[in-house]
């Protein structure tokens, strides 16, 4: 019964999403009102109707429903509740389920905030929100059912029965029994309950209950930039307005999978056991692309906003970002490409590969038709090579760039060698190391730059009177960080880059407050609350930029100084390790953990200077299916010590293999993570509404630019 | 505001100027686009690697010595682990060409006896959970002239877990 329901909620909001579609595309044509009301009414039904759909389906997770396939595969009866509500995007279907449930909640928020400001784009925002949505709620319905049942057919009467799953109860068919007695005479010897897989191990882990949520809010998100892109190109507004209707949007969605990554890092650090945050996987590639994209999108339309130009620019980068999710999601969910943590192969890739295909060539198709119109011509020239404008053009290639190579690396080489070179070539990580550290580095020198630097043009003499005290400053932390045990010269100029924006960030929020107290009299805690709560936008991003700086100094650091070591030691047995000392003390066989699984567990010590610093307990988890190794770490703000119980006597634990890491400064990059997430969010806080008469004097040309004139801007 | 300042006046007199400007950023660009294929070719040449079949590795010469990805499926009597040298050893076996790798295809290429076979070795590492038989061994690594494939990155792979479909180990007693 409960599978009917969720397949009824499914249908009505596939249903509903088309006819949006439809009504609101009519509605423009025939400038109706009336239609657009009815096209909109619809559009916010589907999110009610997808929630129900998820909630039926969390009710079979929980109520332990085994006839439906999705529960059988991601649960079992000893999954503890916590597990069963995150099983909801646990596998292939939940997740699309609930990638249709973020979906229409971002067009059903974005069409009921947005309704009145931008009522010209919204017939064409809820045409392409509604056909992406209808796009997915269909091959949610129609082709990865979380709802297919279990069903006992007898395919001919001399033949045994099959159980298949089915959406639809097929003609004669009964319900496989849920527990079979054991010695049990009839034809099953076990039941669904007994033979459920359980949720793959390798994913209870707080970093893998969150990662996927955010990540899929962050690429969803990106639909409503989308939208008003497209809406701005079909209906000919191509001023400002659907910038300044997306780009808190565009932030929020940029937050989520900013967020996403960050925990997909801290995933496989605690979990996939290999002492490392990011291995170029092409999955997690599939994810950074966007990003890289989204980020060169959210510099861009800066310029747009105060200069005029690059209009033709951020309308691809905008549609390139979405179509980035599209590809990535078609690409990790078809099973394209060989990755350790790839979804099952499927059906879908064909739909995918099209729905990505089409939206990608309309939106190229209505840019190149509107630019032939003449109607996305730049109000400005570029003025000189050192102005803002150029400096921000740079950052563009660079992360355009950046997203490029990702892309051919992980996509792009092994599709072209199948299909040309009739044989696979993928490029490894020494790919990745030598083509994006030369634009990692790049990335921070404008970062530094850009924002010293004035709109229109600028001369080589101010720019470099405008860097003298942050690059003496940077000198000082170089030659820092050389006494601290940086040695090689690469090392110390990736430090001195990464310093240098950081410096610069930390220099302009100083300056904006410092013209504050000067101005206004303020004290010097006031002078930043007046100028953060004036100008979120800017100065959220210098915090972003410092997030950004500090993961810097992790990467680099448990990079270049990763030190590592297998050994096999003998009981009170230490190995040496960059100044520390670790010792395997006892082993613990067979503890058994609250959800029934068994856990060997290592008792290590940590020395340093021949004094105990820690205790750590690196551990391998026994599930049925598998066996997790989980590592024991000992965390401080130099580095980690992260010790992998790689093999021991399972009989009287008398040796134990350790494979340890060093990591220095490691932490740096989780700490710069939520360094950067603040600095998203105060960036996307709603501004405070200046007095009336500076709004007044901001209005220039085109309605109200953003934000309030700064002094030091 | 900054930007009053900076502003340019528009005017013929300014034409020139704004071609060489123009001429700048025309010959910036180029720069910037060979400094970024040069990038780009020199990390395919470090970072390519062919990923080829057992029967490739083994029959054809032109691969001996060079760093190729292989895969393989484990035959599970052969594995043979030194914990005190972290020394591991195995055969694995050619899994046909043209085909998703699945549990079935795993099941039918060790059960071929005419498949072609490859001793592997792998140094400084650890057993890892996942090599056992029947498994989806994706190497990194080279083919010596001793006729052992050398690894230096392995990949395991069990897809016959967490399947999806039905689950027919019902009718299957004791499993």
């Amino acid at each position: 019964m409960l599978a009917e329901i969720g397949i009824v909620f499914q249908a009505l909001a596939l249903a509903a999403s088309i006819y949006a579609t439809i009504a609101a595309f009519l509605s423009a044509r025939r400038h109706s009102e009336r239609l657009l009301v009815s096209a909109r009414s619809a559009a916010l039904l589907t999110f009610p109707l997808m929630l129900g759909a998820a909630g039926v389906l969390l009710m079979a997770l929980i109520n332990q429903q085994y006839q439906i396939s999705y529960v059988w595969q991601v649960t079992d009866p000893s999954t503890p509740l916590f597990y069963r509500v995150t099983a909801l995007w646990g596998s292939q279907q939940g997740s699309l389920l609930f990638w249709n449930v973020t979906m229409s909640g971002f067009a059903f928020a974005s069409l009921l905030l947005n309704w009145r400001e931008n009522h010209r784009l919204m017939p064409y925002v809820i045409v392409f929100q509604m056909a992406a949505l209808a796009f997915f709620a269909g091959i949610s319905l129609l082709m990865e059912s979380p709802f297919a049942r279990y069903w006992v057919t007898q395919p001919a009467p001399s033949l045994p029965p099959v159980v298949e799953a089915h959406m639809f109860i097929p003609t004669g068919a009964e319900a496989p029994p849920m527990f079979v007695q054991p010695g049990g005479d009839g034809f099953f010897q076990q039941g669904l309950a007994q033979t459920a897989n359980g949720l793959n191990p390798l994913l209870r882990h707080f970093g893998m209950i969150i990662h996927p949520p955010m990540l899929y809010l962050g690429f969803v998100g990106f639909l409503v930039p989308f939208a008003y892109a497209m809406a701005a190109l079909a209906s000919g507004d191509l001023t400002t307005n659907w910038i300044k209707a997306t780009r808190r949007w565009t932030l929020i969605a940029w937050l989520f999978l900013s967020l996403g990554l960050i925990l997909g890092g801290r995933w496989a650090y605690d979990v996939l056991g290999w002492g490392g945050y990011w291995g170029w996987d092409p999955v997690e590639n599939a994810a950074f692309i966007p990003w890289l994209v989204g980020t060169a999108f959210l510099h861009s339309v800066l310029i747009q906003e105060k200069r005029g130009m690059l209009k033709t620019w951020n309308m691809f980068l905008v549609i390139f970002t979405f179509s980035a999710v599209l590809f990535g999601t078609f690409a990790t969910r078809s099973g394209l490409i060989e990755s350790v943590h790839s979804f099952a192969q499927s059906a879908i890739g064909m739909p995918m590969f099209l729905f990505w295909l089409i939206m990608t060539v309309i939106g190229v198709w209505l840019i190149m038709w509107r630019r032939g119109r003449g109607e996305l011509r730049d109000e400005h020239g570029f003025a000189g090579w050192l102005s803002r404008e150029t400096l921000f053009v740079l950052n563009n290639v660079v992360f355009v760039v950046l997203a490029l190579v990702v892309f051919w690396g992980s996509f792009g080489m092994p599709i072209f060698s199948v299909t040309f070179m009739d044989t696979e070539i993928t490029l490894g990580a020494a790919y990745y190391s030598l083509v994006t550290v030369p634009l990692f580095a790049a990335m921070y020198i404008l970062m530094g730059v850009a924002p010293l630097a004035a709109w229109g043009a600028m001369t080589m003499r101010r720019m470099g009177k405008a860097l003298v005290v942050p690059l003496a400053l940077t000198a000082v932390g170089v030659v820092i960080a050389a006494l601290l045990g940086a040695r090689s010269a690469g090392t110390l100029f990736g430090y001195g880059i990464v310093l240098l924006a950081g410096i610069v960030a930390v220099y302009e929020i100083y300056r904006g407050a410092r013209a504050r107290m000067v101005t206004s009299k303020e004290s010097l805690p006031v002078a930043l609350l007046t100028i953060f709560g004036r100008n979120r936008r800017r100065y959220g991003g210098f915090i972003v930029h410092l997030g950004i700086v500090i993961i810097g100094i992790g990467v680099i650091g448990s990079t270049a100084y990763q030190l590592e070591t297998i050994q096999q030691l003998g009981r009170t047995g230490e190995a040496q390790i960059g100044g520390y000392s670790v010792r395997y003390d006892s082993l613990e066989l067979g503890q058994i953990a609250e959800d029934g699984r068994l856990m060997d567990i290592a008792n290590v010590t940590v020395l340093r200077d021949g004094q105990p610093v820690a205790q750590i307990r690196p551990r391998v988890d026994h599930y049925p299916s598998m066996a997790v190794t989980i590592p024991g770490v000992h965390s401080t703000i130099e580095g980690d010590v992260y010790v992998l119980l790689s093999g021991y006597n399972e009989i009287d634990g008398s040796t134990a293999t350790l494979h340890i890491y060093v990591n220095p400064l490691i932490n740096f990059v989780w700490w710069g993570g939520l360094i950067l997430i603040v600095g998203t969010l105060i960036s996307a806080w709603k501004d405070e509404r200046a007095p009336e008469r500076v709004r007044t004097a901001a209005t220039t040309r085109g309605g109200m630019q953003w934000g309030v004139p700064q002094a030091g801007q | 505001m900054a930007q009053a300042v900076w502003e340019k006046p528009a005017g013929e007199a300014q034409a020139p100027v704004v071609s060489r400007e123009r001429l700048k950023f025309l010959i910036g660009g180029i720069l910037i686009l060979g400094a970024i294929l040069y990038l780009i070719f020199s990390g395919m040449q470090a970072g390519a690697r062919f990923f080829i079949t057992v029967d490739e590795v083994v029959n054809d010469a032109n691969y001996a010595g060079q760093t190729v990805r292989v895969s393989g499926a484990v035959l599970g009597d052969t594995i043979r682990y030194d914990e005190a040298t972290l020394t591991i050893e195995f055969t694995v076996v050619h899994i046909p060409e043209g085909q998703d790798v699945t549990g079935e295809t795993l099941f039918n290429a060790v059960n071929d006896p005419n498949a072609t076979q490859m001793r592997v070795r792998v140094e400084g590492q650890t057993k890892p959970d996942l090599l056992r038989h029947e498994a989806q061994a994706i190497m990194t690594g080279t083919y010596g002239a001793d006729g052992v494939f050398h690894v230096s990155e392995l990949n395991l792979k069990c897809p016959s877990r967490f399947i999806e479909g039905a689950p027919g180990e019902m009718t299957e007693a004791g499993s």
